[in-house]
């Protein structure tokens, strides 16, 4: 490690913001991915894949990915779930990767729930 | 070698052995004559001497052949000359041969019992140094004179030295003391003072694996002195010693500061917790094989299962 | 950057590597790439987490799922089922003791929800071997702030307004002790730490220096800072290997980082640190014998004054903190002092860290506010008395310290308040007795440890303690006299009065406050020979009560010396001449029917009522 100086520390605190978001907690919005038998069967690890790949290519560090288990509608695997903190949580069927990279552009980022593939909005909340 | 005082005295003038005998005999030297090289031969080659003390002009075989001949067939015989003739030559053809002082005649007595306490000194420094060198392998010793090196210009460097020191050899015997000291340029007993008052340091060899039970409070509650007992029991030796094998040394520690996982103790750099007599035991044995438990497991469980 | 959805912090601490962390971590690094979660989910090696008895432990971030006593047979089942499925893995979760339900979310399991982590603000959280984590966790912002934008006068001004006082036991204010030393004149002095955590019993500092050493680090920069010292040395036992190891890899990390070493993030503030491995020596705690240690000397204390603010280290202006209070400092000067006296009390502020040991349910690492009363630490965070027994006592300051009984469990725990009951605050240790426990052997376990510990340099410390010893022996092996608690009492008060330095000072409060609480056991032990609790071998006799006793053979089986003998479902007996005083019997039985007598007794009627528990 060269010399720091005063600035320095501030920017390793800004490069490690993401890793800290995850571990303290402090995020803006967060992804489950429905990962039961069913959803695995169905292509969730496809799902899983493109989305840590798209927040990794957006740089955002404020997102949060998590899995969890059979959402019980297994017809509609793979299933995600997004909830940015304060609005109703989303929840979104028969997803592919394509679909999550969409979602996770529009919605994520973007801000507006992508109506085509919403199975149903306002769930329980997780948080 | 009895005493390790006796003397051999050649010279071909009988006064000269006469007086020598009657000095060195009242300070208590077991001291013998001989009054020509060949003579002298005979004598050392039928005795143990510690020291020959011999003149360098004598008829037929002189000091120089004699001394030539000892160097070769006893060489852990000591040797001073005695001479009158200290001409430059003779005496550095002696002292290239390895004597170790000599004694210009004529001598007062106390110079003689002089001389010759310091060579019987030189002796036993030899001799001392070659038992490090028997106990010690050279590569060791060398490792040890790096580590002395290494901080010897650094105050207040006598701590890490002998722990470091004590990586090396394993422990701390008064030679090793010593050779410490000397590369430190501090008195042994300074060296010898640390390591008496610090618990980590010993002076005795240690076995293949150390064993350090925790004596903490939270161990004490949770009864480790059992546990000390049936380790006791087992390697049949008290806190502070070694088996007769060298495998184990068992010590005890003050705190390991595991208390979460009392009772505790560490075998060489692995540490065990939440232990029974049993599980004691069992850790002991996969670093070698110390005997079965007499009890059956299934009873001990009971006894100590929570 | 790298990006992981979760994070796996993985204790490798010392206690958690001891029963198997870095076996665990190999089992869940094969794992993860075995189920292509490599990419995903990375393992995070800790600091000590504090909860050492069920280690190996491990929290999930960002899920915040907790697991405890992790084994490498378990591991591909977790990982099948949390990490690929999602599904949190029940079976190693934390179990509440009574009901046995399991508790997922670490921030619901009593033990951590009670406290308030400062000085252990990065338990759990970062990887200690990694500077940078520390840094984004605002490390290095105080010693920033303080080399740059603070006068001397000014750190010290704020380390005295915060009340922080220090932790190695006395509770010295720390921002006193800076200022003496800053207002001597000399171009040579230093700034020492403490790491010589001697007291048995006792593992804060052994935690902080393993989870977070550049807390220390930096703590230690900044005092140089307000002492105007240019070097210092951290003074760690032999004992804790792995704290050396971390704190050389963090100092090493600083000097190439440019915070220790010349012109210190370019302030023009010179420190060079280093590590100086202590060899053994209790005493080597008490401040002027540390000294002498870094010296290469016996580690012998020598009379104050002159105090080591004046003449320390090579007799010059030292000041030496203990690692609990430098690892506070870095946070008083990022949040102020008003911030720091928001918890504890007027007088004791702050928090405190205690290692809670013994017969308690959960044992570890805690941090509560000063003030927090004993019960709720016991029974809230400690879980209670394992095994529903009966609290007897609860041990602080180590061999400086005493016993506390029940009665005054509803204490605040701060400096004032716990030196009224004669024990002392200490480092932190702490540790519970139940009533297994014999008070007049505790009282002599700990003079067993100060008088091998005494340095031997003044007589009262030296012989005194001895001859205290000698007499507890006596007690309890049953040659105590009428008289002997009032000569314990007088010899332990010309102790405390004449020894030179802390260790004989503090060497008889043991035996003080046992003879204070529990006066009714050495009374037993001297008239009656008798040792309730059983401990003393020489003095207690075992007996079945017959009534009681359902003849299940659990004692017999469990008898180490066969002494017992009966039949199936028929009360059993104990063969008094072959019965070696183990208690096993006593704590093997369900049903109580093992009752303690006084040696010799012959198992008369009335006193199996008295002695029933």
């Amino acid at each position: 490690m060269p010399r720091l100086t005063i600035e320095d520390l501030q920017k390793i605190k800004e490069k490690h913001r993401a890793t800290f978001t995850l571990r303290e907690g402090g995020y803006r919005a967060k992804i489950t991915v429905h990962m039961g038998t069913c959803g695995i069967a169905a292509g969730a690890r496809d799902v899983m894949t493109a989305l840590m790949d798209e927040i990794a290519n957006a740089k955002v560090e404020d997102v949060i990915v998590a899995t969890s288990g059979c959402a019980g509608l297994c017809a509609r695997e793979p299933m995600a779930t997004v909830e940015i903190i304060n609005h109703p949580p989303v929840k979104y069927g028969d997803l592919k990767a394509d679909k999550i990279r969409e979602i996770f552009k529009e919605h994520i980022i973007g801000g507006n729930p992508v109506e085509k593939y919403a199975l149903v909005v306002g769930s329980e909340t997780t948080y | 070698m009895a005493d390790n005082t006796k003397i051999l005295v050649v010279d071909d003038e009988p006064v000269v052995v006469r007086s020598c005998e009657r000095i060195l005999k009242a300070e208590g030297y077991d001291i013998e004559g001989a009054l020509s090289g060949r003579e002298a031969i005979l004598k050392i080659e039928e005795n143990n001497y510690n020291l020959v003390l011999t003149d360098l002009k004598m008829p037929e075989m002189d000091g120089i052949t004699l001394i030539r001949w000892i160097r070769k067939s006893r060489p852990s015989i000591g040797i001073v000359v005695i001479t009158g003739y200290p001409s430059q030559e003779t005496i550095k053809d002696a002292l290239d041969l390895g004597i170790i002082d000599y004694v210009p005649k004529p001598f007062t007595p106390a110079v003689l019992t002089d001389v010759t306490r310091r060579a019987f000194e030189w002796i036993k420094g030899k001799a001392l140094e070659k038992k490090i060198e028997e106990e010690f392998p050279p590569s060791m010793l060398n490792e040890l004179d790096r580590v002395v090196n290494q901080y010897k210009k650094k105050p207040g460097s006598s701590i890490p030295v002998l722990q470091r020191s004590q990586e090396v050899v394993g422990y701390l015997p008064p030679v090793i003391q010593k050779r410490i000291a000397k590369g430190l340029n501090i008195s042994p007993a300074e060296i010898h003072s640390i390591v008496s008052f610090y618990s980590f340091f010993t002076m005795k060899p240690r076995g293949d694996h150390t064993i350090r039970i925790c004596l903490g409070t939270a161990c004490y509650v949770k009864g480790i002195e059992t546990i000390i007992n049936k380790i006791k029991e087992t390697l049949g030796v008290e806190v502070g010693e070694t088996t007769k094998d060298r495998k184990f040394s068992l010590e005890t520690v003050r705190c390991l500061g595991a208390c979460g996982l009392a009772p505790v103790m560490v075998i060489d750099h692995d540490t065990y917790g939440a232990l029974s007599r049993k599980k004691a035991i069992d850790a002991i044995n996969q670093y070698a094989p110390v005997g079965i438990n007499e009890t059956p497991a299934e009873e001990i469980e009971a006894v100590e299962g929570e | 950057m790298e990006r992981f959805r979760a994070n796996l912090m993985l204790c490798a601490g010392t206690g958690c590597v001891a029963s198997g962390a870095t076996k665990v971590r190999a089992a869940l690094e094969k794992e993860l790439k075995k189920r292509g979660l490599k990419e995903e989910i990375t393992v995070v090696l800790t600091g000590c987490n504090g909860y050492c008895a069920q280690g190996p432990v491990m929290s999930v971030l960002p899920d915040e799922i907790f697991y405890q006593s992790l084994t490498v047979e378990e591991v591909p089942k977790l990982v099948e089922e949390h990490f690929l499925k999602g599904r949190p893995y029940e079976k190693l979760m934390f179990k509440e003791p009574e009901k046995k339900l399991a508790i997922p979310l670490m921030k619901d399991i009593p033990f951590f929800k009670h406290q308030v982590l400062r000085v252990l603000r990065n338990k759990g959280l970062i990887d200690p071997e990694k500077i940078e984590e520390y840094i984004a966790r605002d490390g290095y912002q105080a010693a920033a702030k303080a080399l740059t934008q603070m006068t001397s006068e000014e750190v010290i001004k704020v380390i005295k307004d915060s009340g922080l006082r220090g932790r190695g036991g006395a509770g010295f204010p720390t921002g006193l002790k800076w200022e003496f030393a800053s207002k001597v004149q000399s171009k040579v002095k230093y700034m020492l730490c403490n790491g010589d955590e001697g007291d048995p019993g006792a593992f804060m500092d052994r935690s902080v220096m393993e989870a977070d050493p550049h807390a220390v680090i930096e703590g230690m920069i900044i005092g140089a800072k307000a002492i105007e010292a240019h070097n210092g040395y951290i003074y760690v036992r032999a004992e804790y290997p792995l704290a050396v190891k971390r704190l050389q890899m963090a100092i090493e990390q600083c000097y190439d980082a440019g915070l220790l070493g010349k012109n210190i993030l370019d302030s023009g503030f010179d420190f060079d640190l280093e590590i100086y491995q202590g060899a053994g020596a209790f005493v080597c705690g008490e401040e002027t014998a540390l000294m002498r240690s870094i010296e290469g000397k016996r580690g012998m204390p020598r009379p104050r004054p002159p105090f080591p603010a004046h003449k320390g280290l090579w007799d010059k202006p030292s000041v030496l903190n203990n690692v609990e209070t430098l690892a506070q400092i870095p946070l008083i000067i990022l949040n102020g002092s008003g911030w720091y006296r928001s918890l504890g009390t007027e007088k004791s502020s702050g928090t405190k860290v205690f290692a809670l040991t013994g017969a308690v349910n959960n044992i570890g690492l805690i941090e509560v506010p000063m003030g927090t009363p004993l019960r709720t630490i016991i029974y809230d965070i400690g879980g209670g008395i394992k095994k529903g027994r009966k609290f007897k006592a609860v041990q602080m300051g180590g061999p400086s310290g005493g016993c506390i009984p029940e009665s005054l469990l509803d204490l605040p725990v701060t400096y004032e308040d716990i030196v009224k009951t004669g024990a002392i605050m200490g480092s932190g240790g702490m540790v519970v007795m139940d009533d297994n426990n014999c008070m007049v052997s505790i009282a002599k376990f700990f003079l067993e440890f100060t008088a091998d510990e005494s340095c031997g340099k003044c007589v009262p410390c030296r012989v005194g303690t001895r001859i205290l010893l000698d007499m507890l022996a006596d007690i309890t092996e049953g040659r105590g006299k009428e008289d002997d608690i009032e000569t314990l009492q007088d010899l332990s008060r010309d102790i405390i009065t004449s020894s030179l330095c802390g260790l004989g000072q503090t060497a008889p409060n043991p035996i003080l406050t046992t003879i204070r609480y529990f006066m009714d056991e050495y009374e037993s032990h001297i008239s009656q020979k008798w040792c309730k609790a059983g401990v003393c071998r020489d003095l207690c006799t075992f007996f079945i009560d017959e009534e009681l006793c359902k003849g299940c053979g659990a004692c017999l089986r469990a008898c180490p010396s066969k002494a017992i003998i009966g039949e199936k479902k028929k009360p059993h007996k104990i063969i008094q001449e072959v019965c070696v005083y183990c208690r096993t019997c006593y704590e093997t039985c369900k049903f109580n029917s093992i009752k303690i007598l006084p040696a010799g007794a012959h198992e008369p009627k009335h006193m199996l009522v008295e002695t029933k528990t």
